[in-house]
């Protein structure tokens, strides 16, 4: 018998939940024991936690905005990729592959830096539209390239609505755009709700690059802290963990959302024959 | 129709955002640049607040410095307040700033490249170029002979950077005493000053920056140390974009006139003892 059948054998009744528990202790006591060892200057780490903190209220704001985009974007990307129209295809097609096919620190310096060189080229009144601010030109890039892989989850969820529908509403004189909107949609989106929630997630993340064109937003603030005191592990490790606390804060309630939009396919009583 | 639907709301989003992102372009409503920003009652000044004490943040968000008093002393000189936008260096130092902001107080060089694509204002101080190298270092001591061929980290599109490639151009004596150097850029000189902190010629051998900006460092408990005398003494000046898309002569005129009157009345000293401790207002010797 070894050592960690043993174990097993030993803590046989502990529940799994309980185990589990010990260890995420252990590995913040771990995480305790490394800032303590290494002197975590955590007087600092507290008097600037307000500064970064304020970062936060942008943050939310470019990644609402961004999502706020990409949804619309997602939507026509996918209905353009399934239409049979080549000229709506064809654009769609670009789009999710050319936005896919390049980084979005890329698309933001494009958008920021790039984009106001056309401004000369436009009529007096539209140069305002080449040339945007640091959060516009964030929230733009954002919104265009989460706008490109959503197109692909909704062009799932549409393809997950199963074909016997649709000829069951164009059997009942239903036009194509009719079946699209009144049958397929419907059952598309709530199948896409919970992926488009995970995107979000991922944007409050992504939504740092917008920092390094200068937008107050969090990570900047802890960056340039962290340069100015030279003591960038200390508000490296806050931004960390503001991050983290914020993408637990959002996936708690896309677990919920994720929940509620199963109800009505969820069997009550559970039991062994669910679908 | 559904696609009707969806072009609405991308529209929608659209404008959403643009009304969020407008009206910080200025935009082409006639008048000249001074003109607009006196109507705005704006002054919109770029800062990097990484570089204590020119310019740093507080942990309530406010600007502080030597950089951030003189430009809200110019400011207040006009009768307008200031608004602070914070791009990264070698996008102000590149011009074009497409009327994203009006001027730039962040001590910098007029080099003649910067020169082609911004209008400065007489110097409001000068400060000396020194090198550093990490404190336990023994071999390098004398900047002009023990740096030939060494590693050594500096801000990009810097004049430290023109230096150590012999294509420094501004007013005053200094010689190119630093032999192929090999150079290492950074977006700011404290990422440079944190990778010589890592240890000596673990990174780097040496930083070049400005002299206060190293004992600013080392006073922040970074363990590096300033070697020999300074390389070269820079003017640094206020700048502002030659393609505003207003007119910016009479802007660069009225800030040039309100910093030679800020070293005539004696402000800028004042300042300038506040924030270094010493008058830097002066062009010094090298």
């Amino acid at each position: 018998m070894n050592i960690r059948d043993r174990l097993e054998a030993r803590s046989a009744h502990y529940s799994f939940r309980a185990k589990l528990a010990v260890v995420w202790i252990l590995i913040f006591v771990a995480l305790a024991v490394l800032f303590a060892a290494f002197r975590f200057d955590t007087a600092f780490m507290l008097q600037w936690l307000p500064f970064i903190l304020a970062g936060v209220p942008l943050t939310i704001l470019i990644s609402i905005m961004g999502i706020l985009l990409a949804v619309p974007l997602a939507l026509l990307g996918a209905l353009g990729r399934l239409s049979r129209n080549p000229v709506f295809n064809g654009i769609s097609g670009f789009y999710v592959s050319f936005i896919r096919g390049t980084p979005l620190i890329v698309q933001i310096f494009f958008i920021y830096l790039g984009l106001p060189q056309l401004a000369q080229y436009a009529p007096g009144p539209l140069q305002g539209l080449f040339i945007l601010g640091t959060i516009t030109s964030g929230v733009l890039a954002l919104g265009i390239n989460y706008g490109a892989y959503m197109a692909e989850i909704f062009r799932a969820g549409i393809q997950s609505v199963g074909h016997g529908q649709v000829e069951a509403a164009q059997a009942l004189g239903m036009t194509r755009t009719q079946t699209m909107r009144r049958i397929v949609l419907p059952q598309a989106i709530r199948v896409s709700i919970p992926p488009t929630g995970n995107e979000f997630i991922a944007m409050i993340k992504d939504s740092s690059l917008v920092g390094i064109v200068g937008t107050q937003e969090l990570f900047f603030r802890a960056s340039k802290i962290g340069r100015q005191y030279f003591q960038n592990l200390e508000t490296l490790v806050i931004a960390a963990l503001i991050y983290w606390l914020l993408t637990s804060i959002f996936s708690y309630f896309q677990g919920r959302l994720e929940r509620r939009l199963a109800r009505g396919y969820v069997r009550e009583g559970g039991g062994p024959h669910g679908h | 129709m559904q696609r009707l639907v969806s072009l609405v709301a991308v529209l929608g989003a659209l404008s959403v955002i643009s009304a969020c992102g407008g009206g910080s372009a200025g935009g082409g409503d006639g008048g000249d640049l001074l003109q607009q920003v006196k109507d705005a009652g704006v002054l919109r000044v770029s800062t990097d607040p990484a570089y204590p004490p020119q310019s740093f943040q507080t942990e309530s968000g406010e600007f502080k410095g030597f950089d951030i008093d003189v430009a809200e002393e110019v400011a207040k000189r006009m009768g307008v307040e200031v608004e602070w936008q914070t791009p990264s260096w070698d996008v102000i130092t590149a011009g074009n700033w497409n009327g994203r902001w009006d001027l730039s107080v962040g001590s910098m060089t007029p080099t003649p490249d910067r020169r082609k694509v911004l209008h400065f204002s007489p110097a409001y101080y000068y400060v000396p170029a020194a090198a550093a190298v990490h404190e336990t270092n023994t071999n390098i001591t004398d900047p002009e002979t023990d740096l030939d061929g060494k590693m050594i980290g500096v801000c990009a599109a810097c004049t430290y950077e023109a230096y150590l490639e012999g294509s420094l151009n501004i007013p005053g004596e200094y010689e190119y005493v630093v032999d192929d150097p090999q150079v290492k850029t950074y977006d700011t000189d404290s990422s440079a000053i944190q990778d010589l902190a890592l240890g000596d010629g673990a990174r780097l051998d040496a930083v070049m920056s400005s002299l206060y900006t190293l004992k600013e460092a080392q006073k922040a408990g970074t363990p590096i140390k300033v070697v020999g005398d300074p390389l070269f003494y820079e003017p640094l000046a206020a700048a502002i974009d030659k393609e505003a898309p207003a007119d910016p002569q009479p802007l660069v005129d009225e800030v040039s006139k309100t910093i030679r009157e800020m070293h005539e009345d004696g402000t800028l000293t004042k300042l300038s003892q506040k924030w270094y401790g010493i008058d830097l207002t002066e062009r010094q010797g090298a």
